[in-house]
C-alpha cells in the first residue's frame, strides 16, 4: 500500500495535472488576437504608474503594529470560548481582566492620538524679507512627538 | 505513520535557516523575519512533541510563543521606524556608530 | 478549584499591586494633563506597598496557580532585591535629565519600568517553563522599549536596535532549547522535568538543550559569551535604564538559572550526595568556563573604556562571572552566597551608576578623563563614588570584600581551585580601572571651573541610603546572613 508521502505525492501529481490540461485545453480552444490594451496589468483600470515596488509610508507599518496586538488578543481567545463554560467563573472572570488590560492599552492609544490617521503636511514655499524663498516645514516640533504620522519617505 | 524526527528535522532545518538569517542579512525588518522563523521551528518542535506524547502542555505553550512573537514583532517593527526617522535606513550594517 | 484559585490570588497581592498600579500609571497619564513625575510617585507608592506585602509573605512556603509560580523564601528574598533598586530605579528617573525632553511622554516609562518589575517578579518565581518564557520575555519586551526611549537620540535607538536583535535571537534559541526539554521529559513543570530526566542516560541532544536554555538566560546575565550586547547598550540606553539592566534585570535571571538548575538539572546520587543530572552532563564545567571567561574578559576589557557607563558595562559582566561562580557550585553554600553577592552588589553598582547620572547631569561628561578635579569641586560625592568603587574592587572594609569572600569560599569549598585563582588575579587587575576614576578625580586640579558644585538635599538622601549599607554591611552583616539563611528554602527542594 501507499506510505503517507506516497498519498501526498500522488495529491501534488494530481494537483500539477489538473492545472497543466485546464491551461492546454484552454490554449487549444481560445482565439489568439492580442492586442495593447489587453496585453496591459489591468485591462479596464487605471493606466499604471511606476515600479511597484516603492517603499512604503511608514504609518502603515504603525497601523499594522496596533492590528497585530488584537489579532494576537483573539488568537488567545479562541480556545478560552471552547472551554470557558466548563472552567465557569475563573475562566471567565481571567478572561475578564485580561481584555480589560488590552482595553486600557487601547483607551491610552485613543487618547494619546496614535490612530489618528493625519495627513503628511507638506513643506510650504515661504517669502521671507532678505533671504528669498524658504521651505518651511509646517509641522511643530511637538507634533512629531505627538503622532506617528507626519514624516513621510520617498 | 509520518515519524516524529521528520518533523524534528524540519523545525530543526528552520530554526537554522532563520539563525543563518538572523547572522547574514543586512536589513532589520529580514532579521526580524528570521526570528519569526526561528519561533516558528519552536512552534513545529511543541507541537509535534505535544501530539505525539499526547500531551496537551506543548500546545498551550505555542499559543504563548505566538503571542510573545507578535508582541517582538510590534517592538522590533517601533524601533526600526524610530531608527528610520534618524538614520532614514534600515541596513543594519550602517548603524554602527557604538564600537568598542 | 475555587478554593485553589483564591488561595493563589491571595499569594499574588504583590503582583497585583503592581499591575494595578500599571493601569493607574496609564490612565493618570491621559488625565493629567501637566506632565509630571505622578506615574514615577504611583510606582514609587506600590512599590513600597509590594515591600510590605513581602514582608507578609515571609515564611510561606507553598505553589500558586496550578504550580506555575512558587510563593517561598527564596523567591521573597529575590523579590525584596528587585523591589529595593526598583524603587531606587525610579528615584534616579526623577533625577535624570536625559528624560527630560520626553516629559510628554514620561508616563509611558513608568508604566513600562512597572511592567518590567512584574516580569522580573514572575521569574524570579515561576517554576514552570511556559511562565519562565513568558516572564523572561516581559521582562524583555519592556527592556527593548525602555532602553530606545530617547528615541531622538542616536545612540539610544541604535543600542535599543542592538538589544532587541540580540535578545530576540538569544531568546528564540532558549525557547528552542525548552521545547527539547519538554520533548524528552514530557512536561514543562520543573520538578516533573527534574524526575523525568534523573532516570535518563546522557545524550548529546541533552547537553545542547542546556546549553540552549544557557543562552537565553546568560544574554541576561551578560555573560560570555552572550555579551556583545551591554557595552553598547549600557553606552545608549538612558543612565537609569542603564542600572535597571545591570543590576535588577540581571539579579532576577540569576534567580531564575539558580531555580531552573537546582530544580531540573540536580538530584541525588546514589550516596545521597547531590548531583548533576542525566548523568554525564558537566554543565557545571561549562558554567565555570563561561564565568572565567567573564571575568577575563570584563576586567580586561574594561581597562581601556573611556566611557564610564562602557567601563561599568565591563564590570558588570565580569561581575557576572563572579555571581555565576556561586551558580557553579550550587550547593547551600554557593546559592547563599550568591544571595548575599546579590544583596551587596545592589547597593554598591546602584551607587556608582547614580554617582554617574549625577556627574553626567551636573558635568554633562561620561568620559572618566572629564572627571578631572571633581573631587576638588563635589568632594561629598567623589568620596561616594570612590567608596562604591572600592566597594566594587572587593576591598575591605566594604560590603563587595564580604560578597567576594563568601563566593570564594563556596568556590574553594567545592573545590574549584583553578576558578577561584582565576577570579582573584582578576580581581587584582580590576583594580587598576576602579582606582584610575578615583585617581582623576582627586590628583588633578580642576580645569576651567573651580568653584565647588552643590547638590540638593533629595540628592545626598539617596547618596547616604546607598552608601550606609555599602559601609555597614562591610563590617556587621550578620542580619543579612541570617535572612539568607531563612531564604536558603526553595519550593519543593529539600
Amino acid at each position: 500500500m501507499l506510505s503517507d508521502f506516497g498519498s501526498i505525492l500522488l495529491f501534488m501529481i494530481a494537483g500539477v495535472l489538473f492545472v497543466a490540461i485546464a491551461l492546454f485545453v484552454s490554449k487549444l480552444v481560445r482565439p489568439h488576437r492580442p492586442n495593447a490594451d489587453k496585453l496591459s496589468t489591468y485591462e479596464c483600470g487605471e493606466e499604471p504608474i511606476g515600479d511597484a515596488r516603492i517603499q512604503f509610508n511608514n504609518r502603515f507599518y504603525i497601523i499594522g503594529l496596533m492590528f497585530l496586538i488584537f489579532e494576537v488578543e483573539i488568537l488567545l481567545l479562541f480556545p478560552w470560548a471552547m472551554v470557558f463554560q466548563d472552567l465557569g467563573w475563573y475562566a471567565f472572570s481571567a478572561m475578564f481582566v485580561f481584555v480589560f488590560l488590552i482595553f486600557i492599552g487601547f483607551i491610552y492609544e485613543l487618547g494619546k492620538g496614535h490612530l489618528k490617521w493625519d495627513l503628511p503636511s507638506p513643506a510650504v514655499p515661504e517669502y521671507v524679507e532678505g533671504v528669498g524663498v524658504v521651505e518651511r516645514d509646517i509641522r511643530t516640533e511637538d507634533d512629531e512627538f505627538e503622532s506617528d504620522g507626519g514624516l513621510t519617505f520617498k | 505513520m509520518v515519524g516524529l524526527e521528520w518533523y524534528l528535522g524540519v523545525s530543526a532545518i528552520l530554526f537554522v535557516i532563520g539563525v543563518l538569517g538572523v547572522l547574514i542579512s543586512k536589513n532589520a525588518i529580514v532579521v526580524f523575519m528570521c526570528v519569526e522563523l526561528m519561533l516558528s521551528a519552536v512552534n513545529i518542535t511543541l507541537v509535534a512533541f505535544s501530539s505525539f506524547m499526547g500531551d496537551v502542555h506543548g500546545m498551550i505553550l505555542v499559543f504563548f510563543v505566538l503571542c510573545v512573537a507578535a508582541a517582538e514583532a510590534c517592538v522590533g517593527l517601533a524601533i526600526v521606524i524610530a531608527i528610520f526617522r534618524n538614520n532614514i535606513t534600515a541596513d543594519i550594517s550602517k548603524i554602527n556608530l557604538l564600537r568598542w | 478549584m475555587s478554593e485553589h484559585v483564591l488561595n493563589s490570588i491571595g499569594l499574588f497581592v504583590p503582583e497585583i499591586i503592581l499591575v494595578a498600579s500599571l493601569c493607574i500609571i496609564i490612565v493618570a497619564d491621559l488625565l493629567l494633563k501637566k506632565r509630571t513625575h505622578a506615574g514615577g510617585w504611583i510606582l514609587l507608592a506600590s512599590l513600597v506597598l509590594c515591600f510590605f506585602a513581602f514582608s507578609a509573605q515571609s515564611g510561606i512556603n507553598t505553589s500558586a496557580f496550578f504550580a506555575m509560580i512558587a510563593v517561598d523564601p527564596f523567591s521573597v528574598f529575590f523579590k525584596v532585591i528587585l523591589v529595593i533598586s526598583g524603587i531606587f530605579i525610579v528615584l534616579f528617573s526623577m533625577q535624570n535629565k536625559e528624560l527630560i525632553p520626553y516629559k510628554n511622554r514620561i508616563g509611558e516609562y513608568y508604566m513600562l519600568i512597572a511592567g518590567m518589575m512584574l516580569g522580573m517578579f514572575l521569574m524570579v518565581s515561576s517554576t514552570n517553563l511556559l511562565m519562565m518564557y513568558l516572564a523572561f520575555e516581559m521582562t524583555s519586551i519592556c527592556s527593548y522599549v525602555l532602553v530606545g526611549f530617547t528615541k531622538k537620540s542616536i545612540r539610544s535607538a541604535e543600542s535599543s536596535i542592538k538589544y532587541i536583535i540580540y535578545g530576540s535571537v538569544s531568546s528564540g534559541i532558549m525557547i528552542y532549547g525548552m521545547s527539547l526539554i519538554y520533548g524528552m521529559s514530557g512536561s514543562l513543570n520543573i520538578f516533573e522535568i527534574g524526575a523525568a530526566l534523573s532516570g535518563l542516560e546522557s545524550a548529546p541532544i541533552f547537553s545542547m538543550a542546556v546549553l540552549m536554555i544557557t543562552a537565553g538566560i546568560g544574554f541576561k546575565i551578560a555573560l560570555v559569551p552572550f555579551h556583545f550586547w551591554a557595552p553598547d547598550v549600557y553606552e545608549g540606553a538612558p543612565m537609569a535604564i542603564t542600572a535597571l539592566l545591570a543590576v535588577t534585570s540581571k539579579i532576577a535571571a540569576v534567580a531564575m538559572l539558580i531555580r531552573l538548575f537546582r530544580v531540573s538539572f540536580t538530584g541525588v546520587d546514589a550516596t545521597g550526595m547531590m548531583a548533576i543530572i542525566p548523568e554525564g552532563i558537566r554543565w557545571d564545567m561549562m558554567l565555570a568556563v563561561m564565568a572565567a571567561a567573564a571575568m577575563i574578559l570584563g576586567n580586561l576589557a574594561a581597562l581601556w573604556q573611556d566611557n564610564i557607563k562602557r567601563m561599568l558595562a565591563y564590570s558588570s559582566i565580569a561581575h557576572a562571572g563572579y555571581i555565576i561562580m556561586g551558580v557553579v557550585v550550587l550547593t547551600d553554600q554557593g546559592i547563599s552566597a550568591v544571595m548575599l553577592y546579590a544583596f551587596m552588589y545592589l547597593f554598591m553598582n546602584l551607587g556608582t551608576f547614580y554617582m554617574a547620572m549625577l556627574y553626567a547631569n551636573k558635568f554633562s561628561t561620561e568620559s572618566i578623563e572629564g572627571y578631572k578635579g571633581i573631587g576638588y569641586r563635589a568632594p561629598f560625592t567623589a568620596v561616594a563614588l570612590t567608596i562604591f568603587l572600592v566597594s566594587l574592587t572587593g576591598l575591605p572594609p566594604t560590603a563587595g570584600f564580604i560578597a567576594k569572600l563568601y563566593i570564594f569560599g563556596a568556590a574553594i569549598n567545592a573545590g574549584w581551585i583553578w576558578l577561584v585563582l582565576v577570579a582573584g588575579v582578576m580581581t587584582i587587575v580590576s583594580l587598576f580601572y576602579y582606582i584610575r576614576v578615583a585617581r582623576n578625580m582627586f590628583l588633578y586640579k580642576p580645569e576651567g571651573e573651580t568653584e565647588p558644585v552643590r547638590f540638593d538635599n533629595f540628592t545626598t538622601a539617596i547618596v547616604l541610603l546607598l552608601l550606609t549599607p555599602v559601609l555597614v554591611l562591610g563590617v556587621y552583616f550578620t542580619p543579612v546572613l541570617e535572612f539568607i539563611k531563612h531564604s536558603l528554602v526553595m519550593f519543593g527542594v529539600q
